[in-house]
């Protein structure tokens, strides 16, 4: 264990952000807004013309790119929005007649019904236990009930010749492109900052693995509710400058097959890269308007053979194949640039206190009485009722399906038990989910490594701070603080030096160490270990049994631990209890367990 | 009142006929077929061929089942296989499937409606009100593909390994299910009975190169609240389809055609497993 690469700071000095990357996109927004502003001078009218529809396009295959690529949520709906904020425009100038003041409105309009839409369907899809099947069924829902909508306006919305001769905001083509080109510009880049910050990580981490979140005292729910929100006033803003330069709306904007061409444009750009949707949705439309007239149904068969090879052979997109033929070709002629690691520092956090129990609080830690599960009419657990204190290692044992990890559940997540009732601290746990049980200072460690593959380990252990450390949403800061606990592990498994790291390499061993680091990051104080040692060699075990004894004794913390392995659970433990059948069987020290017939026959087979 | 009444057993036949293929799909494979509509147009032209070749309208069905079971075939064996692991993928890719159906529909034809000779004509007085036979005979049908598909699946061997590939499909494979087969049998029947239900509707509606989709959202909501089971189906089919005739008929067509998807994003979002009683 090195000591001396481990870079930590005095919690008042903070690092320089890093402002290299952040410098190249300005540059590069820079040049590609010259772009806009000259290319119409070198264009014709007909290439102006369908390029600022194009880009329109393209705003809203960023926000496809965002929900889909990003936070994991195949939308079908998007057009719903883009409809909605189209129509309010030309509702407005057709029955109010056009006025800036009225421009004004129609847009505040328009984002006020997407807003709203989308509002109704994040509470129907994003909710504890929806899976994302079903949201993305929610999302599809919406364009259909939309475009419905708008037929049952009759003569009103123009049902299905749509509306059309309204007077709209008077600018030529160029300055459209101008206005669309610069919108476009500056959108791309803020995702471009949003996806790089710390906070954009947690998008990913939310796509990868969204138990995990929520163990770690994050309402994902809220958070995709919010990035749903948002994408949805994009949405509308696009169908605003639509109706405002094509002055024509129709039903077919808000509909499932405008949804899905946007997703078609997203994954032949590359989902989850924000350029490649933004270039793929420009070209291919710009292409589509061109070649349509000619060859209008060869065109559509060729995007559709092309949509389902990227599908199944390049589920990335086009764009990562561009890029990397690009890096190759730098290799090649060798000016490959050297990999900028950004390197993460760690750094002392001062107790936030931010959990609802304070160190102070006296009396058990953890409260289980009565506490019962049940699958139908098959019983797992019945009347469990136990304490635990703080400073105290209690480990559960029994053989397979006696009910460990259905216990551990129960105590992390207030609405899976079938009776009893559980407390934290002198909280009534209630019906809580499991980030409200984390805020009562439960921290929950799976019994598989559970962690954020595509992330890096210091990227992994900023996610679990997020609760206690708000996240940047502009940049990515380049620290995260842990507390004493939390670095006692990561230092002790080396885990420092391997900050910058995908958590995908890691040997099973330090992904265990990285789980149980980042459920120390939440400043837990009752921790459920579900096999900590699983699959960990001699060394590591009793390197891993050394630290948990440490931290029971010097933070206080109640640990619970599920093992099978009952030399390490008489090596650390301070009590044991054991399960047999959904029952407690014995509760008592280690030695009274050890030496019990009782437990002999348990294990042996012949029941009670 | 009557009317209305068998308006509703029919709806909900017909659509029980055209979701049967997509639910056997989705519940050995896991995976929304979304070319379901797209054969469902292939199987529309299969009866438009017929009445051109001048063939008797019920050649249509079978000439549908062997287009769409060809077509299913080829698809599962290029590109489903490989998205056994990626249920949302596959849901894009097999649109993408039924854009390309769509567009070579459109190259071979054109992009104009056609029509088929519906089997047949006319009407029978069911007390006392007229009613289209066609219709009545598909309620016929459906029963009757409720019946074959659960004695297939109860009665063959291959049903047997079906069933046990929806059950638990690693255990099945563990005991030497051979679930490659299985899942190609089922695209393969799952596909063919999509062309036959877009082949029987082709009395009732008219046959263009995107027939096929407004059914496939029906289908797709119907199968999502029926799980995997026939059984539920029938049960989804009638409350569901019987909803939209009930709100087509004062409240008009236009939120008739969303309730279904309506009701099932509700129904959903209640009870997660739907109508199925698992």
């Amino acid at each position: 264990m090195s000591e001396a690469n481990v870079k930590e700071v005095a919690s008042t000095s903070l690092p320089r952000p890093h402002f290299g990357p952040l410098t190249r996109m300005v540059i590069v927004a820079s040049i590609v807004l010259i772009g806009v502003g000259v290319a119409p001078l070198f264009m014709d009218a007909y290439s102006v013309n369908v390029l600022v529809r194009s880009m329109i396009y393209a705003t809203i295959a960023l926000t496809v790119d965002i929900l889909w690529g990003y936070l994991g949520v195949l939308t079908f709906g998007q057009s719903a929005f883009f409809a909605a904020g189209a129509y309010a425009t030309a509702l407005v100038f057709t029955y109010g007649g056009f006025s800036a003041e009225y421009a004004f409105a129609a847009l505040l309009i328009g984002i006020a019904v997407a807003v709203a839409l989308a509002g109704l369907v994040a509470f129907l899809a994003f909710w504890h236990g929806a899976s994302a099947l079903y949201a993305s069924v929610i999302t599809l829902v919406l364009p259909i009930i939309v475009t419905q909508l708008l037929f049952s306006g009759g003569t009103y919305t123009g049902s299905s010749s749509g509306l059309t001769g309204f007077e709209t905001i008077p600018l030529s083509s160029e300055a459209w492109f101008w206005a669309v080109g610069v919108w476009l510009v500056l959108l791309t880049a803020a995702a471009w900052m949003y996806t790089r910050s710390d906070a954009g990580r947690l998008l990913i981490a939310i796509r990868e693995n969204e138990q995990r979140c929520k163990y770690l005292g994050l309402n994902t729910s809220n958070i995709k509710a919010a990035i749903f929100l948002i994408c949805a006033a994009i949405g509308a803003i696009a169908g605003w400058m639509y109706a405002n330069y094509t002055m024509v709306v129709a039903p077919e904007i808000a509909g499932f097959t405008f949804g899905t061409e946007l997703l078609i444009w997203v994954a032949l750009g590359g989902r989850g890269t924000l350029f490649g949707p933004v270039i793929g949705t420009i070209i291919i439309d710009y292409a589509s308007a061109q070649l349509q007239g000619d060859f209008p149904f060869v065109w559509k068969l060729v995007i559709g053979i092309v949509f389902v090879s990227v599908i199944v052979a390049l589920p990335r997109g086009i764009l990562p194949l561009v890029s990397n033929a690009a890096d190759w070709f730098r290799d090649r002629i060798g000016i490959a640039q050297p990999q900028q690691h950004s390197q993460l520092q760690l750094r002392q956090a001062s107790r936030s206190g931010r959990n609802i129990i304070g160190v102070e609080s006296r009396g058990p830690a953890l409260v289980v009485s009565g506490v019962e599960k049940r699958f139908g009419s098959l019983e797992v657990l019945s009347g469990i009722d136990f304490e635990a204190t703080y400073g105290e290692i209690v480990s559960l044992v029994g053989p397979n399906g006696a009910g460990k990890t259905t216990l551990m559940t129960c105590i992390a997540d207030g609405s899976k038990r079938s009776g009893g009732t559980i407390s934290i601290g002198g909280h009534d746990i209630a019906h809580r989910t499991p980030e409200e049980c984390v805020r009562l200072g439960v921290g929950r460690k799976f019994q598989m490594a559970n962690v954020f593959d595509s992330l890096t380990v210091g990227e992994c252990l900023q996610i679990a701070r997020a609760r206690l450390d708000p996240l940047s949403k502009w940049q990515k800061s380049g620290v995260c603080s842990l507390p004493p606990s939390a670095m006692r592990v990561v230092r002790a498994t080396g885990l420092h030096s391997d900050l910058n790291l995908p958590a995908q390499v890691l040997s099973h061993g330090k992904k265990q160490a990285l789980e149980l680091a980042m459920v120390l990051a939440l400043e837990p104080k009752v921790i459920l270990l579900d096999e900590p040692t699983a699959g960990l060699t001699k060394a590591e075990r009793t390197l891993i049994g050394t630290i948990l004894t440490e931290l029971a004794k010097t933070e206080q913390l109640c640990i619970l631990l599920v093992e099978h392995d009952l030399e390490f659970v008489r090596e650390i433990s301070s009590r044991v209890i054991v399960l047999h059948q959904g029952r407690i069987v014995l509760n008592g020290s280690v030695d009274e367990v050890v030496n019990s017939e009782l437990v002999k026959s348990v294990y042996a087979g012949s029941g009670h | 009142m009557v009317p209305v009444l068998l308006d509703l057993i029919t709806t909900a036949a017909i659509l029980y006929i055209v979701s049967s293929g997509l639910l056997l799909v989705f519940g050995v494979m896991k995976l929304i077929n979304f070319a379901h509509g797209g054969l469902m147009t292939l199987g529309g032209y299969a009866a438009v061929m017929a009445t051109a070749m001048g063939l008797s309208p019920w050649i249509g069905i079978p000439l549908a089942a062997i287009f769409g079971g060809i077509v299913g075939l080829s698809m599962e064996r290029v590109v489903v296989r490989s998205l056994y692991n990626r249920p949302l993928d596959a849901i894009l890719a097999t649109w993408g499937l039924s854009i390309i159906i769509g567009q070579i529909i459109t190259l071979v034809f054109d992009r104009g409606v056609h029509f088929a000779e519906p089997p047949i004509r006319g009407v029978i007085s069911i007390l006392g009100e007229p009613y289209s036979t066609y219709r009545l005979i598909l309620i016929a049908f459906a029963l009757l593909l409720g019946v074959g598909l659960t004695l297939a699946l109860r009665g063959t061997s291959l049903g047997l390994s079906t069933r046990a590939v929806i059950m638990n499909e690693d255990l099945a494979r563990g005991l030497g299910i051979n679930s490659g087969l299985v899942r190609s049998v089922t695209f393969t029947l799952g596909s063919g009975l999509a062309a036959v239900a877009g082949a029987l509707i082709t009395p009732l509606s008219s046959v263009d190169p995107n027939m096929g989709i407004a059914w496939l959202i029906s289908a797709f909501m119907l199968v999502l609240v029926s799980g995997s089971s026939l059984y539920s189906l029938a049960v989804a089919s009638i409350v569901l389809g019987g909803a939209q005739v009930v709100v087509s008929n004062y409240f008009g067509s236009v939120l008739g055609g969303m309730t279904i998807a309506a009701l099932a994003a509700v129904i959903l979002r209640i009870r997660p497993q739907g109508f199925s009683y698992e």
